[in-house]
């Protein structure tokens, strides 16, 4: 069994540090800007001019997990990120591109996608298991799969998490491509959680089951169905499906697929970037921990939520979370 | 329950399969050689494959733009994969390792992107690293479970950890796990700006070492459970049996004076594996030939085996260090060392480190006792990796 213990998340909600945000969620529009804290609280000053904003929010969110979930020190750290540190990749190419001579090395050392499971080990003095999966969409889940295997083996509890960070660039190369399928805003995000194999009184959900297939070639209901089936369950037990849309087209297609399930897209309340499923994983929680029916045709109870990350058609992660209840 | 390597391949500055890199490894030969095809401003000692990106589209025939990483990735992977088939029955995943990814295009691409208002954005869509690994996966038919996993320099050790604990808790039968690098300006210039590129022939474990040479390349190898065996009729050319990653937290690049996260993962692995320190019969160092990264490891060393440190070499000075692609190439080494019974030089070594005094194996070594081999792999952000094979 795996419990999500704590969850932490920096994107356009004012979700940090703030247990009510679920109740105040807006669509991400094209001048929403992203709800940071005040990482002093977090870094020493010193340190954090030299962080670029995926390691600062990679940092905060992992001390606030483990305030909440009351634990010194978790027994793994594992980070997946889509793109890893593009501020400092960037800046270092750009520095070696047009620098004669010697170049500072901070940008180049901070480049590397482990940075920031790497900071956090520094950071919380963590000598255990650092780990960092970067397969595009499918980078939480995995880090998520390597935790509850974690637990499977010989370790309690886990601080699992992803980041990623928006550079201009991005925007620049998404206009270049014309990525007409992308609807939100470009931007960056960070969630951590601290999963465990014990429930306590500070236990938000529970956490059934994570499965991703890459490259996938059957149909994505098959799948679905296969996997609920592997946890003795069926499209009938789930009370939401919640996904990932870039747009209305998908959203008539998936609650057409769905129906009558109730579905919901998370992409619209935390924007576009690799590992957003994270952000839908910390609204899935609080949507069962705070019995939220609002979601929920009918304002029926809910009990599991699927969350079906189908960010690009080729890559499928699933997730299934279950209120403490159920 | 037994985790069986048995598909080996790799691609390296001292050989295009396992039978070229075993030849050069027996003749004490580096790839080690100025900058040849890279565009780079200066002659650099590296250890590049010594193919062109065309050579390699051609030979493999696939699909541009692709990274240089895919195009390592593919030739390693399809040579460890072999006749293999996929079987219905058998869960079959890939977990590949890399640290620049598409690097090598995305460089290309900002270097026209300074220079000209209409770059080829083509190069930029194999940036991902994640991109990388689903070319690897194409080409071998493989979908399910692909993964990437990027921890620097040790990102190809943790993809054979990850792979063994897929397959120790019954979620894959069969796994192809690797890693692959390619050079690039980035990170020469990366090691450049740390003060730790020798400009001279990279000397691992020895006093008067000046740092590292980099290299390129891929290495890949097959694991599979009883189930999967069963079923293929492979034939085991090693087992896979301890494993385990650890935090230094000591600083982002260097490693600690200590060696706090490489005693740590050494001893997790021996536990792991069920070994004391004295079953090891060779390991295969790290050893980059950085001042920072031989002592500590010697250091972590010590802690081990206090004074009975087994045979140890570092192969950087044949292949230079190929960053994420070193775990798994020398873990075909590794296998090659229980396979032939053989303990593998290390080169270009003189005089002991004073702090320490640790000599390394100097000389090719045939007709040795090999039951198990340890081999290390540390990287940036510290973090320190260990896994230990043993005799089929």
């Amino acid at each position: 069994m795996y419990y999500i213990n704590a969850c932490s998340t920096i994107s356009h909600q004012g979700s940090f540090q703030n247990e009510s945000w679920i109740n105040e969620l807006k669509i991400v529009t094209n001048n929403s800007k992203l709800i940071t804290p005040n990482y002093k609280e977090f870094v020493d000053a010193a340190d954090l001019r030299r962080m670029s904003k995926i390691i600062r929010m990679g940092i905060a969110c992992s001390k606030d997990c483990i305030q909440q979930a009351e634990i010194d020190n978790p027994d793994a750290i594992i980070v997946g990120t889509g793109l890893g540190c593009l501020t400092d990749t960037e800046k270092f190419l750009h520095n070696t591109l047009t620098i004669e001579g010697l170049i500072p090395p901070t940008a180049f050392i901070q480049s590397t996608h482990n940075t920031i499971a790497g900071q956090i080990s520094l950071a919380l003095k963590n000598h255990q298991y650092n780990m960092t999966h970067t397969q595009n969409s499918l980078s939480f889940e995995h880090a998520l799969m390597d935790g509850m295997l974690c637990l499977d083996e010989e370790k309690d509890t886990v601080l699992v998490g992803s980041a990623d960070e928006n550079i201009a660039l991005m925007d620049e190369l998404s206009k270049s491509f014309n990525w007409s399928e992308i609807e939100n805003k470009l931007t960056s995000g960070a969630s951590f959680f601290i999963v465990s194999n014990a429930k306590n009184n500070l236990t938000k959900v529970q956490l059934i089951d994570c499965f991703t297939v890459g490259l996938n070639d059957t149909n994505p209901k098959a799948l679905i169905t296969s996997f609920l089936a592997k946890n003795n369950l069926s499209l009938n037990d789930i009370d939401l499906v919640l996904f990932n849309s870039n747009g209305t087209l998908k959203l008539d297609i998936i609650q057409k697929e769905f129906n009558p399930i109730s579905v919901l897209s998370y992409e619209h309340f935390c924007g576009y970037y690799f590992t957003n499923v994270a952000f839908g994983m910390h609204l899935a929680t609080e949507i069962l921990n705070k019995k939220k029916t609002s979601f929920i045709t009918n304002n029926k109870p809910v009990h599991r939520i699927l969350l079906y990350n189908n960010f690009n058609n080729k890559n499928i992660g699933l997730t299934l979370l279950q209120a403490l209840e159920a | 329950m037994n985790i069986y390597i048995t598909g080996i391949g790799v691609i390296s500055a001292i050989g295009l399969n396992v039978q070229e890199n075993y030849q050069s490894l027996k003749n004490k030969k580096t790839g080690i050689a100025p900058i040849h095809l890279l565009n780079y401003k200066e002659k650099l000692l590296v250890g590049e494959v010594k193919l062109s990106n065309e050579m390699l589209v051609n030979h493999l025939h696939v699909a541009t733009p692709i990274s240089r990483t895919s195009l390592l990735g593919i030739v390693a992977a399809k040579e460890a994969w072999g006749n293999n088939q996929h079987h219905q029955d058998i869960r079959t995943g890939l977990i590949s390792s890399t640290s620049v990814g598409g690097m090598d295009n995305s460089e290309k691409y900002y270097q026209q992107k300074l220079e000209n208002p209409t770059p080829d954005i083509s190069l930029i869509t194999t940036h991902d690293s994640g991109d990388t690994t689903e070319r690897i996966a194409k080409e071998l038919g493989i979908s399910g479970y692909i993964n990437t996993l990027s921890t620097a320099c040790s990102s190809s050790a943790n993809a054979i950890m990850l792979g063994a604990r897929m397959l120790q808790q019954n979620k894959l039968d069969r796994v192809l796990i690797g890693g692959s690098d390619s050079l690039t300006n980035f990170t020469i210039e990366g090691f450049k700006s740390l003060m730790i590129y020798s400009d001279e022939w990279v000397k691992p474990f020895d006093e008067h070492r000046k740092g590292l040479n980099l290299g390129e390349g891929s290495g890949f190898l097959l694991l599979e459970n009883e189930k999967s065996i069963s079923l293929t009729k492979n034939k085991p050319l090693a087992i896979l049996c301890g494993w385990s990653n650890a935090a230094d937290a000591y600083h982002q690049t260097a490693s600690s004076p200590d060696g706090k996260g490489a005693t740590l993962a050494i001893q997790q692995a021996l536990k792991k594996a069920n070994l004391k320190p004295s079953d090891i019969s060779y390991i295969n160092a790290h050893g980059t030939g950085t001042s920072n990264n031989d002592l500590s490891e010697s250091v972590a060393l010590k802690n081990v085996f206090k004074e009975n440190i087994p045979p140890f070499s570092s192969t950087k000075a044949y292949t230079g260090h190929t960053l994420a692609a070193s775990g798994t190439i020398e873990a075909v080494y590794a296998v090659l060392a229980l396979q032939h019974q053989i303990i593998l030089p290390n080169l270009n070594y003189s005089t002991p480190i004073s702090e320490t005094m640790l000599i390394p194996e100097v000389e090719w070594k045939i007709n040795q006792e090999i039951n198990t081999v340890l081999s290390n792999s540390f990287g940036f952000g510290g973090n320190n990796s260990t896994i230990i094979l043993k005799k089929a």
